[in-house]
């Protein structure tokens, strides 16, 4: 079982996404959310509190989503932190580039609760 | 949670739009600059998270058009296309679309709108063909019954594969501008109703501190050394002070930067000078000066109407301009600046100027202005014709230099919103016109005034000067009232017969009390029988009877409790050209 009251970072630079994928984690029943709009922003987060997982967007503007990944996994406190990244069809190349750079898993938008539920759920089981 | 989701939606419609918004500020920015990366990237990323948003809420259409364009900005951005005006028109048009579909999921009106003839264009430009589009317009129109459109309507597709198969990892560093725009985060989306709602409440209280400062004075006339009479009006001070600083601070949360406004300006300029076969190059200035939201609103139309009217008739087409020695581009220049507590709004072109001669001669001819009246009115006075209903339809006036239709209603607007326009020209040379606006519509500083024992206000703003003068000062020049003002000869107002209340106002020998108002370059002074003082007032809008041509601005509640009437300086003005001969100074 996944920690219900684990801390959550949503990264994305446009707020009704960020907000939407709040909603749905909420809908899994995730109480402990928080926002960043870009990679930058999400770094500072990342460095400040005990975070469980990230869900971040790709194509962001300052700091990109694979870029970001790239230096959490270089980063000694927080390489092993679970990101999901998020993409809008399936694209090989960027997939491919996503997991040289150490990403979790990575989903396609738009997603159901379902989906993400799956996606978390298969993350977290290799992590035991 | 049906709650959350309409706030999600609302959510989304509101950025989209200013994402949309910004996004034809860019798109003719990119016109001039196509190797500009960062700015396609900006681009790209805008339509790309616009699609992938929609795509969560359902809005297939938004999804689809927002796909196809993305194809094309991908090709742009890697450099396997140019932005050339046909493939920029089709981009255009398609996010124009976008609006019309956006508009529609905020009014929530559940319509489609027919996308195949554009989703076909892009298809076209997309495999290099740019297709002159099958109609020119296809997407600027009302939006269709919805019903039938919807039938023919393609499922949105999954993108087939290798046709788009984007390389985004690869984009550049970022800008450090796109930086400055994102730092943006501790800001928090209130509905404007719920602001409007403590606007009315802070106007609500400002006129209760009025009827309280009042009674204090009093209270202090009669018990001048009470002690508690002291302390009230210590107490009293003290909630003058907060409740001007809590009215400055709830009037900042509904300013605007004009931006807002003039961010469409590139885009309007850009489509009209190509279908008129003009050049013009826009050079905007000012465009983070802020105004009240419901100003930002209103002053769009007028603003819209002065830049076609100029790109129409003002500037001339390329070739014309080099005819007289200008340069083949000619300029249009969009300036905003805050001067005290006004804003000044101008547009300024340097076209063909409006020919003062021709416009006296069509005024005879349509007998608004007599043979000797049109030999001694100034330029100045001439050209506030312009803005009179009869002389601005088209067929009076295009011919004459341009200027064209409805500039009385962008004159109304603007005295709307308790604001004025005047306009300077030079033939030959080009045309500016400057619009100048209160900083906030709903409190504005007024000057009481009593005419046969009914009080009006007059905006302190259009105030010079107060006089008072012997009645017999007062001179009749052809059937007009005048003054004589250290040598300038101003016509006098009798508010009574303005607002046709059949009321005399200091008739007979004594003294009378003259306002001298000016509007825009304008003067004339409105006679009454008694000054009461300034005060500041909550201006209330009245329903029903009464409407703007009146001469009447709005109404008020003063400090001891009376409901005056706020007379419309601009309006009364207008009057004045109308009924009598204009004079000459």
């Amino acid at each position: 079982m996944i920690d219900k009251n684990m801390k959550i970072l949503v990264v994305d630079d446009f707020s009704t996404m960020r907000r939407i994928v709040k909603n749905i984690l909420r809908q899994l029943g995730f109480v402990n959310i928080e926002e960043a709009e870009d990679g930058t922003q999400a770094l500072k987060k990342l460095q400040t509190g005990a975070y469980g997982f990230v869900i971040s967007d790709w194509n962001m503007p300052n700091l990109d989503g694979l870029e970001m990944l790239k230096r959490i996994r270089a980063d000694d406190s927080l390489k092993n932190l679970p990101v999901l990244m998020v993409t809008a069809e399936a694209e090989k190349d960027k997939v491919v580039a996503a997991i040289q750079a150490g990403v979790n898993n990575y989903i396609v938008k738009p997603f159901t609760a379902e989906v993400l539920k799956e996606k978390m759920d298969a993350i977290f089981e290799k992590l035991q | 949670m049906p709650d959350e989701m309409e706030e999600i939606i609302n959510d989304f419609v509101t950025e989209t739009q200013e994402m949309l918004d910004g996004l034809d500020e860019k798109f003719v920015q990119l016109e001039k600059d196509g190797s500009n990366t960062d700015l396609l990237n900006e681009i790209f990323r805008g339509v790309h998270t616009i699609k992938g948003a929609a795509g969560f809420l359902g809005f297939n259409q938004i999804v689809d058009v927002a796909h196809k364009t993305e194809n094309i900005l991908k090709k742009l951005k890697d450099g396997l296309m140019a932005p050339e005006p046909a493939v920029m028109d089709v981009i255009l048009r398609a996010v124009d679309l976008l609006k019309v579909l956006l508009e529609h999921v905020r009014t929530r009106d559940g319509k489609e709108e027919d996308i195949s003839a554009i989703i076909a264009e892009l298809d076209a430009v997309n495999e290099g063909e740019p297709a002159p589009p099958a109609t020119p317009e296809p997407v600027a129109g009302a939006p269709e019954d919805g019903d039938k459109v919807h039938e023919g309507m393609p499922e949105p597709q999954p993108a087939p594969p290798g046709e788009d198969t984007r390389k985004e990892q690869q984009s550049p560093p970022r800008s450090e501008e796109t930086k400055k725009e994102r730092a943006t985060e501790q800001t928090i989306r209130v509905d404007v109703e719920r602001l409007d709602t403590v606007l009315n409440l802070v106007g609500e209280l400002v006129l209760g501190r009025n009827r309280l400062m009042k009674l204090v004075s009093r209270l202090e006339a009669i018990y001048p050394s009470d002690e508690i009479t002291a302390d009230i009006a210590e107490a009293m001070a003290f909630m003058d002070v907060t409740t001007t600083d809590l009215q400055l601070a709830v009037m900042k949360t509904r300013m605007q930067p004009v931006k807002k406004v003039f961010s469409r300006f590139p885009r309007m300029v850009r489509d009209l000078s190509r279908t008129r076969g003009k050049e013009v190059e826009l050079v905007i200035h000012g465009e983070e000066t802020e105004l009240d939201k419901s100003i930002i609103e209103e002053i769009g139309d007028p603003l819209v109407h002065l830049i076609r009217n100029a790109i129409d008739h003002g500037i001339e087409p390329p070739e014309e301009r080099e005819k007289t020695g200008k340069t083949r581009k000619g300029t249009l220049t969009l300036a905003a600046s805050q001067q005290g507590n006004h804003i000044v709004l101008s547009i300024s072109d340097d076209g063909r100027g409006i020919d003062t001669d021709r416009l006296r001669t069509k005024l005879q001819e349509k007998g608004m202005l007599s043979a000797e009246e049109a030999e001694a009115i100034s330029d100045t006075e001439l050209l506030e014709y312009i803005f009179m209903p009869g002389v601005s339809t088209a067929s009076a006036v295009s011919d004459i230099s341009g200027r064209g239709v409805g500039m009385d209603v962008v004159k109304t607007n603007i005295g709307k919103l308790n604001g004025y326009i005047d306009i300077r020209t030079e033939k030959g040379k080009g045309t500016t016109f400057n619009i100048k606006l209160p900083l906030t519509l709903a409190i504005i500083q007024v000057l009481m005034v009593e005419v046969r024992g009914n009080i009006f206000a007059i905006p302190l703003s259009t105030v010079i000067e107060t006089l008072r003068e012997e009645s017999s000062d007062i001179y009749t020049v052809k059937g007009q009232e005048v003054i004589k003002l250290r040598g300038e000869v101003i016509p006098v107002v009798r508010v009574g017969d303005v607002l046709g209340l059949g009321m005399k106002t200091g008739n007979g020998a004594g003294k009378v009390y003259l306002v001298v108002v000016a509007v825009g370059e304008r003067k004339f002074a409105v006679l009454v029988d008694r000054l009461h003082g300034q005060e500041e007032v909550v201006i209330k809008s009245i329903e029903g009877r009464v409407s703007a041509s009146d001469g009447i601005a709005g109404a008020t509640v003063t400090g001891d409790g009376q409901v005056v009437l706020i007379l419309d300086m601009s309006m009364m003005m207008m009057k004045l050209i109308k009924s009598t001969f204009v004079l000459d100074r």
